[in-house]
């Protein structure tokens, strides 16, 4: 095994795991470095008593309109935050704490992030009911599901944009005229995979709230943003209102208190506008490259393709592959290939994807299932690389798990004539 | 998941993959593939000796360099009710985290079902 390592330019794996995160873009890290090195751009942008803030808040703003102008929004409507999964919990916890007289009542489904699924497991525990809707085996839900699980007192209706690990894209536009019929039911959408991938615009697709990631869009970690609608709901009565997690200066209209770090802002707000520039032409090339590492897998034979193939983006391929056990994969693949696997891997113990088991696949092959990410950085050559490793590595694990034999030898112990 | 420099090795080259037929030959299996770790062995014997010894394991990395490792070791040795190191002795050796110790126990199955009708064959 490994006679033929790939590696890359700087002796690492392939990297082909561009949704659980992205090396920031050189632009955005020059523009975070000048901000930081800055002996005018330094202060707090809340302190409006002297110039030093003014700068801060100014950049800051500045970073809010690309942040806006990217995702069809309004200035006023974003809310930063540390990253998405914040802006899920502000969303979630928000909402139900402030229209707990309203109704106790959440909808979302089985797929979404654990950034979603928590809060909602945290929120029963304090006495609110959530529904979890079954997506079907393609992991689509059906608008009609949403309107069916609605009830008087549901306050929230949760379902991401693009899921994190199958790339299906939801549709949002239908869900969102189901909440405005319902009049009571506000829409959070996790958008944290979206940008870059896929078209956005918050004005038009009708949710309320919309989570949003720095570090998915080549921008950094640790900051993200919270799209809050500024018009009225659908009973005419009054703008959403959200009920803050964290207490304590009263910035961003009081929604996220803390000073606000200037330096991610700008890196967010850049990563954004350079995001929302993408070409059309760079979008063909990934599909190119998707189509070419589905291809080159599907050759191996046995292997599944996860998720639906017309409603998702070509950045995410997820595949099971049959006869090779999970943790086996991984360790054979890890030194050369630098990609997700459909088992959370905790020490010892490892959970099967719980979003490849939402769509009916087997504990086993949604153990021995791969993420593959890919994103700006991702050549022919990588994906090629991922090919050459799986097509050595699967035969092999399938070999030395008795793969034809097995399947007809006995699992009891037997004695052979002899 | 880290492995230790023993796990890798024998989880990247076994030897001794594959099934054994013919006199003398006894197989054991232990595990099922749908719970996520099944091993079998065939053990050559002659006259209490094992003469040869091929796995198959559709396993974890741990589960696969042990068993290799066991049927490398073995040949040549008498056959016992043992493995020819205790679970405590692999678990030590192969650096195998507390929680897959069910594995190792699933392989000790595996051998000595085996093993144990070897014992008294003569061939």
């Amino acid at each position: 095994m490994n006679t033929a390592v790939q590696m890359n330019a700087a002796g690492m794996p392939v990297y082909l795991d561009h949704a659980s995160t992205t090396p920031v873009d050189p632009r955005v890290a020059l523009a975070m470095a000048e901000v930081l090195n800055s002996e005018t751009e330094f202060g707090n942008p809340a302190s409006a008593s002297h110039d030093y803030g003014g700068v801060a808040h100014a950049l800051v703003e500045q970073a809010r309109c690309q942040v806006a102008a990217a995702v069809g929004a309004a200035p006023a409507e974003v809310v930063w935050t540390s990253g998405a999964t914040e802006a899920n919990n502000l969303s979630l916890f928000g909402v139900a704490q402030y229209y707990r007289e309203r109704g106790r009542h959440i909808v979302t489904s089985r797929t979404e992030h654990k950034a979603v699924l928590d809060p909602c497991r945290e929120l029963e525990r304090r006495g609110w009911q959530v529904t979890y809707l079954v997506p079907d085996r393609e992991g689509l839900l059906d608008p009609e599901q949403v309107a069916a699980a609605l009830r008087q007192d549901t306050v929230l209706v949760s379902v991401m944009h693009v899921n994190n690990e199958i790339g299906v894209v939801q549709n949002i536009g239908a869900l969102g005229a189901i909440c405005a019929r319902h009049g009571g039911a506000w829409l959070h959408v996790d958008a944290a995979q979206s940008l870059g991938k896929c078209p956005i615009d918050f004005a038009s697709l009708g949710a309320d709230l919309m989570s949003l990631s720095g570090h998915k869009v080549y921008g950094p970690k640790g900051v993200g943003a919270l799209l809050v609608a500024q018009r009225k709901d659908g009973l005419g009565s009054a703008r959403l209102q959200l009920a803050p997690l964290l207490y304590g200066g009263g910035q961003e209209r009081g929604l996220r208190a803390g000073t606000l770090a200037t330096h991610q802002v700008v890196g967010m707000g850049l990563a954004f506008e350079l995001a929302s520039s993408i070409s059309s032409t760079e979008t063909v090339r990934i599909a190119q490259l998707q189509r070419r590492l589905w291809q080159g897998l599907a050759a191996i034979g046995g292997v599944l393709r996860n998720g639906s193939v017309s409603h998702s983006v070509p950045h995410l391929l997820n595949v099971s592959f049959e006869g090779v056990e999970g943790e086996s994969l991984l360790a054979a693949i890890r030194p050369q290939l630098a990609v997700s696997t459909g088992s959370a891997c905790n020490s010892a113990l490892a959970e099967p994807s719980y979003v490849l088991r939402a769509l009916g696949r087997s504990e086993r092959l949604s153990e021995s299932s791969l993420r593959f990410g890919l994103g700006r950085t991702t050549t022919e050559s990588d994906i090629d690389a991922a090919i050459a490793v799986l097509s050595r590595e699967v035969p092999r694990l399938r070999h030395i798990a008795g793969a034809q034999s097995a399947r007809s030898a006995p699992t009891a112990p037997t004695v052979p004539a002899t | 998941m880290n492995y230790n420099q023993l796990t890798r090795r024998y989880f990247e080259s076994p030897a001794n993959v594959g099934e054994l037929s013919g006199p003398g030959v006894f197989r054991g299996a232990a595990g099922k593939r749908e719970e996520g770790t099944w091993v079998q062995f065939d053990l050559q014997c002659v006259s209490g000796t094992l003469q040869a010894a091929r796995f198959l394991a559709f396993a974890c990395p741990h589960t696969i360099a042990v068993s290799a490792w066991l049927t490398e070791q073995s040949v040549g040795r008498t056959v016992t009710r043992t493995l020819p190191e205790t679970v405590q002795q692999l678990r030590d050796r192969f650096d195998v985290p507390v929680d897959k110790m069910g594995r190792l126990l699933i392989i000790e199955d595996a051998w000595l079902a085996a093993a144990v009708p070897a014992i008294d064959y003569r061939g």
